[in-house]
């Protein structure tokens, strides 16, 4: 199977010695969701950002679509797009206008620019709303403009960091099931980071569970329910972080 | 008790820490500014008393009006200092003798009181600068005001008391002596007032500092809030991850904030160039060829000058921008956005208030290098350098502010080039926080 993402023993150590992450290894393939999945303050950011080459890995690698985050950052930086968790948007620009700012940005020319912002609108439906400033937006549609942005360039690795926070329950199980259909349909594949296990455990194809920096255990949600003899995936967790 | 709550709440959020921090650091550094600025009009007022005599006038009558001026009734014994032209080159004999200004008694002064006419002084004063202080001469004032009442006096005890007096000598009574005066700048001396010259000039000497302060303040507040806002928003991490290198959107952001500094400059340098030219020209029309004189003393802007006070302008700007970067990227919400735009005001406001009323360059050594090292210092400078021909210190100044900016910007670049961006806190006493760190 082709992997989209392979990471070897990243870790991130700040001076005082501390790991914000600690030899976290896994890898994605293509058209597959996987989920980082613990609680604030495990390291689920870090790595996430060390992907996504915002922080510098201290020691180990992450390979993404072939390209090093060590080595190829750039290139690196064409292949994934990345949604931070209670990310916003500039205020005073128009929900269209920054579609095609960022499609700007992603686009190797203007022909795939516009391509990239139809689907965009698309993606994010908010119709006519698009031509009003983002300030104006409720945070519900901030976060769908937000998805749309990251979805809209078709990356080889998406990374989102708390998908559907910030949406209401009809707007969340619409995006849970879009992403599902855009890795079954168009092999789009996902990295996501969440607390919510639940909704992780109905979107993802296998989830690493990660506490205090360390990576602790890898599967399919049905399969670590069957193995820790649990009812979903927070009793995973919970057994698998006791232990 | 709820109000009590809610008012103990509302004002632990607004006297935290770095507020506090802010309030006592502002506080030391305008007591700092409050001792220098004390300190140069001390030493200014010091300076300013001291008198300067030449007395070409040998005769009975001068030697008793300066020992009157030594020594006036009813009044304090004043200390004179002697001193002798050898030319009527003002520029380089109040250089040889080191003077800030003296007053000339010419040959003759005492037969034209002796024949009822109006006697002439010569009063011969080096400008340094165009700021309040520096330009005011107590002593040379009352060394006029004394010669002139010993000459009345003298004119009276000979004249009135005898019942002998003219038509002409009641005029020449009212006003007995005619003060010449001439004013040197750097090396150019022409025949004009010293007040009225800072007349002339007070509003661009007003303004210029003005200028600089406002760009300074509205560039930094223009940038950290830009950094600020997108680290707060997250919207840096969107675009740090995007396929655009750090550079680029670094300097896009520097651009941007430094073209919309510039129109702001340009905007603001119309307005005040329409403003004093309006109320200059209240004060040169008045006098006849006010204007000449002024361009005459060089103390008038030429092109070249612009470009060398734009010059100093823009790397102002330029250092503004890339200690705001990394004020910007301190930032953790809007509340600290606001605190740490207090070093780069303070920074602007101790050379801005001392340059309109001091001149920096009197300053004793360890104050003038204190505030030398403030960057902005030398732009606000810069007009009275390029006027007065302090070009060394100019050159020297643009230098420094080179270095620095090179410096600054080599941090900036190194800081939103690297993990710092995302990571990087000022505490205030506090053990830094590390949440992010271990999301």
């Amino acid at each position: 199977m082709e992997k989209v993402l392979e990471v070897k023993g990243l870790s991130k150590q700040y001076k005082k010695g501390v790991y914000a992450s600690q030899d976290v290894t896994f890898d994605v393939n293509k058209g597959e969701i996987f989920a980082l999945i613990g609680p604030n303050g495990a390291g689920k950011t870090t790595t996430i950002r060390m992907i996504s080459t915002l922080l510098k890995a201290t020691e180990g690698d992450a390979v993404v679509a072939g390209h090093s985050i060590l080595t190829e950052p750039d290139k690196v930086r064409e292949n994934i797009t990345y949604l931070p968790d209670e990310a916003g948007a500039y205020k005073n620009m128009k929900g269209i206008d920054y579609l095609k700012f960022m499609a700007g940005i992603y686009a190797p020319d203007a022909a795939k620019a516009a391509e990239y912002v139809e689907r965009g609108k698309e993606i994010c439906a908010l119709g006519d709303r698009l031509n009003d400033k983002i300030g104006g937006y409720s945070r519900g549609m901030a976060r769908k403009l937000l998805i749309a942005r990251a979805i809209m360039p078709q990356p080889a690795l998406a990374i989102f960091d708390e998908p559907t926070s910030g949406l209401d329950i009809i707007n969340a199980l619409e995006v849970r099931r879009m992403l599902k259909d855009l890795a079954q349909k168009e092999g789009m594949s996902f990295l996501l980071s969440s607390h919510n296990m639940l909704e992780i455990e109905y979107v993802s194809d296998r989830v690493g569970i990660i506490a205090k920096g360390h990576l602790l255990e890898i599967g399919k949600p049905d399969e670590l329910i069957k193995k820790y003899d649990a009812q979903n995936l927070e009793e995973v967790f919970e057994r698998v972080v006791k232990q | 008790m709820k109000f009590f709550n809610l008012f103990k709440k509302e004002l632990k959020e607004m006297l935290n820490v770095s507020t506090i921090v802010t309030m006592v650091f502002t506080v030391f550094v305008m007591i700092m500014a409050g001792d220098a600025m004390s300190g140069a009009i001390d030493e200014a007022e010091e300076e300013s008393s001291s008198i300067t005599i030449c007395n070409f006038d040998d005769t009975e009558f001068t030697k008793a009006v300066l020992n009157f001026l030594e020594n006036p009734a009813g009044g304090e014994k004043n200390e004179v200092e002697y001193v002798t032209l050898e030319s009527d080159d003002y520029v380089s004999e109040l250089k040889r003798l080191d003077l800030k200004n003296v007053v000339i008694i010419p040959e003759g002064f005492a037969q034209k009181v002796e024949n009822s006419e109006q006697a002439k002084i010569i009063y011969v004063s080096r400008m340094t600068s165009l700021s309040t202080v520096s330009n005011i001469s107590t002593g040379s004032s009352s060394a006029m005001s004394l010669i002139e009442a010993a000459v009345k006096s003298a004119f009276y005890t000979s004249k009135v008391q005898t019942g002998a007096l003219k038509e002409n000598e009641v005029t020449m009574l009212e006003n007995p002596v005619e003060i010449e005066e001439h004013t040197v700048v750097a090396d150019k001396s022409e025949k004009v007032a010293a007040a009225l010259i800072i007349a002339a000039t007070q509003m661009s000497q007003m303004f210029l500092p003005i200028l600089v302060f406002v760009l300074v303040i509205y560039s930094s507040q223009m940038l950290l809030n830009a950094v600020a806002t997108e680290k707060i928003d997250k919207t840096l991490e969107t675009l740090l991850s995007a396929p655009v290198s750090r550079l680029t959107v670094l300097s896009a952001k520097m651009l941007a904030a430094g073209v919309v500094a510039g129109l702001n400059a340009i905007v603001y340098m119309f307005g005040m160039s329409k403003m004093t030219s309006s109320v200059s020209n209240i004060t040169t029309d008045s006098v006849d060829g006010l204007d000449e004189i002024l361009k005459n003393l060089g103390l008038t802007l030429s092109a070249g000058d612009y470009v060398l006070v734009g010059i100093q302008m823009f790397m102002t700007i330029l250092i503004t921008l890339s200690i705001s970067l990394v004020l910007g990227a301190l930032a953790k919400d809007t509340k600290s956005t606001q605190t740490y735009i207090m070093p780069v005001m303070i920074m602007a406001m101790i050379p801005y208030m001392l340059s309109v009323f001091v001149d920096i360059t009197t300053l004793s050594p360890v104050l003038r290098y204190l505030v030398y090292a403030i960057p902005f210092t030398h732009t606000f400078m810069a007009t009275q350098n390029v006027m007065f021909d302090n070009m060394t210190l100019y050159w020297a100044g643009l230098a420094y502010q080179f270095v620095l900016l090179v410096l600054c910007m080599t941090y900036a670049v190194k800081v939103f080039t690297s993990d710092r961006i995302f990571t990087m806190t000022i505490s205030f006493g506090k053990k830094k926080k590390q949440s992010e760190e271990h999301e």
